[in-house]
């Protein structure tokens, strides 16, 4: 992770709390502390008024408190403080004014769009070892305007976000000269085997976070806070699979389905009984069924979605004599993989009976029906026999994000498509190949298109390499200065120009290659250089969805054929309906 | 919001026109019937549907503009277009008029509402053919993978020319192969795209293969790979051509008609009142 780091340095984090009361036989011989501290920790300095994590941000790594203080904001910044600038709808006399004097010169940009340290902005960018960071100009009036919370030596923050794949909660600021651990998700997992570690971590995940992530599920929305408790109390949190899946991407979308499922970490398989209700609190996974010699995709699952109601609603509502049901699907982790795990005993008694039948699957309300009035009949005592459907299972409908093609489900999971929120889908049946989307993008981006009419293709449908403004926004961990960030309201992932260092980090950390670096200049045709360097700047550009337009998207308002869409591949519905319409 | 099934969406755009056609004739009938000019209440119709039609390009050269999605304003177009059509028909005694300016008039008029109905059929049938093609190749790009496919297909010739296999397949590559790959398509295969150089030289390849060792082979199969990969190319490129010039012509005589039609209509207002 930092190259710079030596065994010294271990030594003397071994001196340091917490590292020091953990007992290295807990570690495997492969993995030792010393280990973990060299190869997945890095040292950081900062200085009074460091911007350190962002609230709303992605990240890796969680960071330890080892000399000074920061102050964690209890209060949401401005974005105009972070050095970010929210995007205004400009008026249509403004946006007829950019089209037609927009300029001749590819990616030109005035001076207040290169760089945050102009008078009067609210951040400055400065060179600090051998990284960029971000500072707040004002420190302490922020801090008085803002309440907020001292962290000091020995105490941890940014774990949430780094081990669950969560924004972070709040902004952290340098407080005075503090020396900072970073701790990579790998290490912070492997550190975990120190039972008094992994305790206080998950004491703290439970007390603070847990009842907040059960209440996000919306089957849990009515159950009462005690019956709550007990669940969170219950539920335990299980991660699969790579967090860093868009490392790996580009190789395993090359594989064979059937190898890439095999690659996939198993979290049940299908013919076990199920002993949790499975939540998927980040992360994608892959709901498959055996079929011939292989394993046939029936669903994807995202955030919120539920595995294993069907059979544990079934199970729990069977009449004596019927025979409990396995589940009839496996699921596995693609990419990574973070579940809620409530058992089922819990979900019976404190869940179920407080889930409103409209809130529950189709199968599951019939099920509920079906049962509730067999009930009732067995009360008038009528003696009518009914024989049990012997394969209920198959009235029961797949849980999570299904197409009617089941290549095409194949497809957009083998593809990763399922992270996108806005992909950009092209029905080639339709397409004139006209290109006016990418002539309507290039007006309202100042003759800069910000995407290429090309990307992998399946029976009619293109998926586009423009931004999918992901669900899972990979491209915003290691941002140095927070630039690339997403809005909280509209969901939209947008660069941050001013405030862009031009690493290429986020192009480099897309899977799907969609951000691309660009060379600035000024309206007459120079380059910007870097000062110091002499080196020309470059800006990360990519689809911001048209959010300054009066218009939404130009890209689908300028479609005359009804070709292209922006749509939510992380559910079904909409590409089923889109798809429905055409058929 | 839910949006209706494209065959719903056409059901209703279709009866609209057609109660539009309908209230038109009524109103020209009664015109007729009070022994007026009908030809006043058709005339101005046809002129402001022109009007409506051609503020379709308005709408696609401003993008940025709330002005509603493109795909409405050609739904507009397309039956505002049939409603034209159907109007200019009532107006004109015969589909083509007498006397030079009206004849030049409705040739012009023709020519847009058949190229407009190509369109229509063009950018329903041509796209799926497109697909049915490998490879998605930009129209912009189109010359740039033609230069890859001949930089290619010489590059597997060169360095081995001494044996008798080259050879053969040099002279088969210099006299058929090279003008395949480095020149363009002729104007007959852009206007009408078919498989006979494809097979043609596809045969030939085949009919090599006597004369080649296993290696030698190999070589013709890639050339034969690159054979249909241009074709396809071409095939891509002259259906994308197509797909361009209906627009050019349509949109350029469409101006035409329109400033032809505004002469048109003072010119009868001059002298028929």
């Amino acid at each position: 992770m930092d190259p710079s780091m030596n065994d010294a340095d271990v030594a003397w984090l071994r001196s340091r709390e917490p590292f020091a009361a953990m007992d290295p036989k807990s570690f495997p011989r492969t993995m030792p502390l010393e280990g973990i501290l060299l190869n997945d920790c890095r040292l950081h300095r900062c200085q009074q008024g460091e911007i350190i994590v962002r609230e709303g941000d992605y990240g890796n790594s969680a960071y330890l408190v080892l000399a000074g203080s920061v102050r964690v904001m209890v209060d949401s910044l401005p974005a105009e403080d972070l050095g970010r600038t929210e995007p205004e709808k400009l008026t249509w006399p403004e946006s007829l004014r950019r089209f037609l004097f927009r300029s001749s010169i590819p990616e030109a940009r005035d001076p207040h769009q290169i760089t945050s340290n102009v008078e009067g902005s609210a951040t400055s960018i400065r060179q600090l070892d051998d990284r960029s960071a971000i500072f707040l100009q004002d420190f302490d009036a922020i801090l008085s305007r803002n309440e907020s919370v001292s962290l000091g030596p020995g105490e941890l923050f940014g774990e949430v976000a780094a081990m669950y794949r969560s924004p972070r909660t709040a902004t952290v600021i340098a407080e005075n000269e503090a020396t900072l651990l970073e701790i990579r998700w790998q290490g912070l997992r492997v550190l975990r085997r120190d039972r008094g570690f992994a305790d206080t971590l998950e004491q703290h995940y439970r007390q603070h976070w847990l009842p907040v992530h059960l209440r996000e599920i919306p089957l849990l929305r009515h159950v009462p806070e005690v019956n709550l408790d007990k669940v969170a109390e219950a539920t335990e949190m299980r991660s699969f699979g790579r967090m860093e899946w868009n490392a790996d991407y580009k190789k395993t979308k090359q594989l064979p389905a059937a190898e890439q499922i095999q690659a996939e970490p198993l979290v049940v398989e299908e013919g076990s009984y199920p002993t949790d209700l499975l939540v998927v609190r980040s992360g994608f996974a892959r709901m498959s069924r055996r079929y011939g010699a292989g394993h046939q995709t029936a669903a994807y699952l995202g955030k919120g979605h539920i595995f294993g109601l069907d059979e544990i609603a079934f199970n729990a509502l069977r009449p004596e004599e019927a025979p409990s049901q396995s589940l009839r699907h496996s699921l596995r982790a693609v990419g990574f993989l973070d579940l809620l795990a409530i058992p089922v005993e819990t979900f019976a008694q404190e869940v179920l009976p407080h889930v409103r039948r409209s809130e529950l699957p189709d199968s599951v309300r019939k099920l509920m029906v079906e049962f509730t009035e067999k009930r009732k009949e067995r009360r008038r005592g009528a003696r009518r026999e009914k024989t049990r459907d012997s394969d209920a299972g198959e009235k029961l409908s797949d849980a999570g994000t299904q197409f009617e093609s089941k290549s095409l489900l194949e497809f957009i999971v083998q593809n990763r498509m399922n992270n996108g929120r806005e992909a950009m889908v092209i029905d080639l049946h339709r397409c004139t190949r006209c290109d006016d989307c990418v002539k309507a993008c290039a007006s309202v981006h100042d003759g800069n298109p910000r995407f290429v009419r090309q990307g992998p293709q399946h029976e009619r449908l293109q998926f586009v390499q423009a931004c999918m403004h992901c669900s899972d926004p990979v491209c915003m961990i290691g941002c140095p200065t927070g630039s690339i960030a997403r809005n909280i309201d509209t969901g939209v992932v947008s660069i941050h120009e001013p405030i862009c260092v031009g690493c290429g980090t986020c192009a480099a950390s897309c899977p799907y290659q969609n951000i691309r670096m660009a060379e600035v200049f000024d309206r007459e045709g120079r380059p910007y250089c870097d000062a110091s360097t002499g080196k020309p700047i470059s800006k990360a550009t990519k689809c911001d969805l048209c959010q300054t337009s009066p218009n939404g998207p130009a890209c689908a308002a300028a479609c005359p054929h009804d070709a292209l869409v922006r749509i939510d591949l992380t559910e079904s519905h909409p590409l089923n309906h889109w798809l429905e319409r055409r058929s | 919001m839910l949006q209706p099934h494209f065959r719903t969406r056409r059901i209703i755009a279709l009866a609209i026109t057609a109660i539009a056609i309908l209230i038109v004739w009524i109103f020209a009938w009664i015109e007729t019937s009070r022994l007026g000019h009908a030809s006043y209440v058709t005339g101005w119709t046809t002129l402001s549907t022109l009007f409506l039609l051609i503020l379709l390009g308005v709408r696609r050269r401003v993008p940025m503009l709330r002005l509603g999605s493109a795909s409405t304003w050609t739904q507009v177009h397309l039956y505002s277009g049939l409603f034209a059509t159907a109007v200019y028909a009532m107006h004109v005694p015969s589909l083509i008029a007498g006397g030079t300016f009206e004849c030049g008039l409705s040739i012009v008029f023709l020519l847009v509402s058949a190229s407009g109905f190509y369109g229509v059929y063009a950018s329903r049938t041509l796209p799926r053919r497109l697909t049915a093609v490998d490879g998605q190749h930009r129209f912009d790009r189109v010359r740039w993978h033609r230069n890859q496919i001949a930089e290619t297909a010489a590059s597997l010739l060169e360095g081995d020319n001494d044996n008798a296999t080259s050879r053969v397949l040099g002279i088969f590559y210099t006299k058929y192969l090279m003008p395949f790959f480095q020149t363009r398509p002729s104007l007959a295969y852009v206007m009408v795209p078919t498989g006979a150089r494809r097979r043609r030289l596809l045969g030939g390849l085949q009919e090599l293969n006597r004369y080649l060792e296993s290696d030698g082979r190999q070589v013709a199969g890639r050339f034969a790979a690159l054979v249909r990969r241009r074709d396809d190319l071409d095939y891509q490129f002259s259906l994308q051509l197509r797909l361009r010039l209906w627009l050019v012509i349509h949109s350029t005589f469409s101006i035409v008609l329109v400033l032809w039609a505004i002469i048109h209509a003072v010119l009868a207002i001059r002298f028929t009142i």
